[in-house]
C-alpha cells in the first residue's frame, strides 16, 4: 500500500484528505506544521507528499527546501494544496498544484498517475 | 528745504523787508495785511511756518492763530512785536508760539527762530511717520494675531524642553490652553517624547519635518493629524523655538482607511473563504462517505464539521457586513447563561492549545436577556479572545489564566468581566483600543475587532469600563441591559458618515 504524508495546519481539511486517500486505498500520515511533517516523512519515508504553503511558523515551499537536502525525501513528489494566489509559483518542481477548494476527482487522478497505479 | 511762510504785518516797508531777507534764506514768503487777506491764504494755501504781529487786526487774528494751532498743530508760529506786545501774546499763546521776537527785530535770533521752527517742522514729520509706521505695525500685528489664532489647524510654539510656549485658538479649543506644559503630554497623553519627534528633529537640523500622528483631545477623542514643523530663529540666528502645524485629517483617513481596509479584507478574506470552503467540502465528503458505508461516526463528525464551517463562515461575513452595511440590531430573548457557555466554548480551544487557564464562573440563575445574539456573541469573543491573546504575546510571565465571570448587578443589569494577566496596556493604546484600524498586535491584527465590539455594546445601552496596566494584565467590566433600550440606536457608521460617502 502507498504512503501518502499530508503537511496542512487546518484540522478539518487534514482530515478530508486523509478520509478522501484512505478510501481509495492509501496509507495515510498527518503532519500538522513543517516541523513535524520533516520528522515523519524522515520516519516514515512516504511516496508522495501533499504540501499546504500557508502555514504558521515555517511555510511549505521551505519544508520543500528541507526535504530536497535529504537524500531519502528529495525525489519524493509533491502535490501543493493550497488556497494562496500564485501558489503554482511557489514550487516549481510539484508535480502538481491544486487550488483550495480543489476538485476530488482531478486529485485522485493526479496521484493515482503520479504513483503509477 | 523750501519752508511756505506768511508774514502777516500792516507795515508795508517792514513786512517787504522781511520778506526780502527770508527769500534769501530759501522761505517761500507770502505777505498778508489785514484779516481779510490772512482768511484768504489760511484758507487757500497751505504754511509751515507763521511769522508776525498776533494783534494787527485787533483781536481777531488773535482767535485766528489760537483755530490754526489747535486745527494744525504742526504749523509753528513766530511772533514778533513790542515788548508789551509780546508779554500779552505770551499770556494768550504760552508754550504754543514756537518764539516771541521782540521788534526791532534782530537777524541773528531770527534765523534762530525759523531754525527752532524748521527743527520743530522736521521733527514733527518724522514723529507723523513714526506714528504712522506704529500704527501700521499695530495693525499687521493685529492682522498675524488674528490669522494665527483663526487658521484652520493647530499651531503650537515649543521650545527646547518641548513646552508649549504658544497656541491658537484651534488648538486650545481641541487640547486645553495649558502653556507651559510638555507637547507630548497634551497631544498624546504621554510621560515621555514621542520616537522620532518632528519638532526634537527640527531643532537638531533646522529643517521643516512632517509626520503623521493619531493624537488625543481634551474630550477623548482620537484625531489624525499631518503635523509640518517650521523653526523660530533668534536674532542671532539661533533656533529657540519651533512651531508645529497640524491639519486634522481624521475624516479623509477614516474614509481612506475604510477603503483600503474593505481591499485588503477582500484579499485575506478570499484566502481563508478557500480554506473554510474546502473544510466545508471535506464535511460533505465525510458525510456523503459515512452514509454509504454506514459509518454513524464518520456521518457525526461530519455534521460537526459542517457545523463549525457554517459558523466560521457566518461570523466572518456578519463581521464584513456589520464593518461594510450596518444593519439594524436584531433582538431576541437568550438566556444569559447559555450566551456566556457558548462564548466559553468558543474560545476554550484556542487558551488550552496555547496552555493559558480560562476559569469561568457562569451561574445557572442569571435569567434572560434581549440581545441581537449573533452580535452579541461576536463581541464578547472578541474581548475573551482579546485576553486569551493578551496571556499569548506575553513574554514576561510563566504561567497565564483568563477569568470569565458573569454576574447580575440588579434587576436590569448584568456584567460580563474578564480578567486576564497578560501583557496589558499603555495609556496610549488604552485610549486607542476602539480606534478604527488601532491594534497593538501588528500584522496579526486589522483593527476591527474591538471597534465593532465596542459599537455593539454602545448599540446596546451598554458600556465598557476597563483598567489596564502594562505587564500585569486587564480588567474588563462590561456592563449590559437585560431589556432592549428604547432610545439607543446608533447607526455609527452613517452617523460619523463614514458609509454614505461610498
Amino acid at each position: 500500500m502507498k504512503k501518502i504524508l499530508i503537511v496542512d495546519d487546518d484540522l478539518n481539511i487534514r482530515d478530508y484528505i486523509a478520509s478522501l486517500l484512505e478510501d481509495n486505498g492509501y496509507e495515510i500520515i498527518t503532519a500538522k506544521d513543517v516541523p513535524e511533517g520533516l520528522e515523519l516523512a524522515k520516519k516514515h519515508i512516504p511516496d508522495l507528499i501533499t504540501l499546504d504553503l500557508d502555514m504558521p511558523g515555517e511555510w511549505g515551499p521551505r519544508f520543500y527546501r528541507h526535504m530536497s537536502q535529504i537524500p531519502s525525501l528529495k525525489n519524493i513528489p509533491v502535490i501543493v494544496i493550497s488556497g494562496l494566489t500564485g501558489n503554482e509559483y511557489a514550487i516549481t518542481k510539484a508535480v502538481a498544484t491544486f487550488t483550495k477548494p480543489f476538485d476530488r476527482d482531478e486529485l485522485l487522478k493526479v496521484i493515482d498517475e503520479t504513483l503509477n497505479i | 528745504m523750501v519752508n511756505q511762510l506768511l508774514l502777516m504785518d500792516r507795515d508795508s516797508d517792514h513786512a517787504s523787508a522781511l520778506k526780502m531777507y527770508l527769500e534769501r534764506h530759501r522761505m517761500e514768503v507770502n505777505i498778508v495785511s489785514s484779516g481779510k487777506d490772512l482768511r484768504h491764504y489760511l484758507d487757500n494755501q497751505r504754511f509751515e511756518i507763521i511769522l508776525g504781529d498776533p494783534y494787527f487786526e485787533q483781536t481777531e487774528t488773535n482767535n485766528f492763530l489760537k483755530t490754526i494751532k489747535l486745527n494744525s498743530p504742526g504749523i509753528q508760529i513766530i511772533i514778533y512785536g513790542s515788548r508789551k506786545a509780546l508779554d500779552l501774546a505770551m499770556d494768550d499763546f504760552g508754550s504754543s508760539v514756537t518764539n516771541y521776537l521782540e521788534k526791532p527785530i534782530n537777524s541773528k535770533a531770527l534765523d534762530l527762530a525759523i531754525h527752532h521752527a524748521q527743527k520743530c517742522i522736521a521733527n514733527e514729520r518724522k514723529l507723523a511717520n513714526y506714528s504712522q509706521r506704529l500704527s501700521d505695525l499695530h495693525k499687521a500685528q493685529a492682522l498675524y494675531h488674528q490669522l494665527f489664532n483663526e487658521v484652520p489647524c493647530y499651531i503650537s510654539v515649543q521650545n527646547r524642553d518641548l513646552r508649549l510656549t504658544a497656541a491658537n485658538t484651534n488648538f486650545k479649543n481641541d487640547f486645553g490652553s495649558e502653556i507651559g506644559s510638555f507637547c507630548y503630554e497634551i497631544y498624546k497623553h504621554r510621560s515621555s517624547p514621542c520616537p522620532q519627534c518632528p519638532v526634537v528633529q527640527t531643532f537638531k537640523d533646522g529643517k521643516s519635518h512632517g509626520t503623521e500622528e493619531v493624537v488625543t483631545s481634551k474630550s477623548g477623542e482620537q484625531y489624525n493629524v499631518v503635523t509640518q514643523t517650521a523653526p523660530i530663529f533668534d536674532d542671532k540666528g539661533d533656533i529657540t523655538q519651533v512651531m508645529e502645524m497640524s491639519t486634522n485629517i481624521t475624516q479623509i483617513r477614516q474614509l481612506q482607511d475604510h477603503l483600503s481596509s474593505l481591499g485588503l479584507m477582500l484579499g485575506s478574506m478570499s484566502h481563508g473563504v478557500k480554506g473554510m470552503l474546502t473544510a466545508l467540502d471535506g464535511g460533505i465528503y465525510q458525510l456523503e462517505s459515512g452514509l454509504k458505508r454506514d459509518d454513524p461516526q464518520r456521518v457525526a463528525n461530519a455534521s460537526e464539521q459542517i457545523k463549525q464551517m457554517t459558523n466560521r463562515i457566518k461570523k466572518m461575513v456578519l463581521e464584513i457586513l456589520y464593518y461594510a452595511k450596518s444593519r439594524e440590531l436584531q433582538y431576541e430573548t437568550v438566556d444569559a447563561n447559555e450566551l456566556a457557555n457558548t462564548i466559553l466554548a468558543m474560545v476554550l480551544p484556542t487558551a488550552e492549545k496555547n496552555d493559558i487557564q480560562l476559569d469561568a464562573s457562569i451561574p445557572d440563575s442569571l435569567g434572560a436577556m434581549e440581545v441581537d445574539p449573533s452580535w452579541m456573541q461576536s463581541a464578547l469573543v472578541n474581548f475573551l479572545e482579546n485576553a486569551v491573546d493578551a496571556c499569548i504575546y506575553d513574554t514576561e510571565k510563566e504561567s497565564h489564566r483568563v477569568k470569565f465571570t458573569v454576574a447580575a448587578i440588579n434587576q436590569d443589569k448584568l456584567c460580563f468581566t474578564i480578567e486576564d494577566n497578560g501583557m496589558g496596556m499603555d495609556r496610549e493604546t488604552r485610549e486607542k483600543m476602539f480606534t478604527l484600524f488601532f491594534t497593538s498586535k501588528g500584522s496579526q491584527g486589522t483593527g476591527l475587532g474591538l471597534f465593532i465590539a465596542n459599537h455593539v455594546v454602545e448599540n446596546h445601552g451598554g458600556n465598557i469600563v476597563v483598567e489596564s496596566t502594562q505587564n500585569k494584565g486587564t480588567h474588563f467590566n462590561i456592563y449590559l441591559l437585560r431589556k432592549r433600550p428604547r432610545h439607543i440606536n446608533i447607526d455609527f457608521l452613517k452617523e460619523k458618515k463614514i458609509i454614505n460617502l461610498i
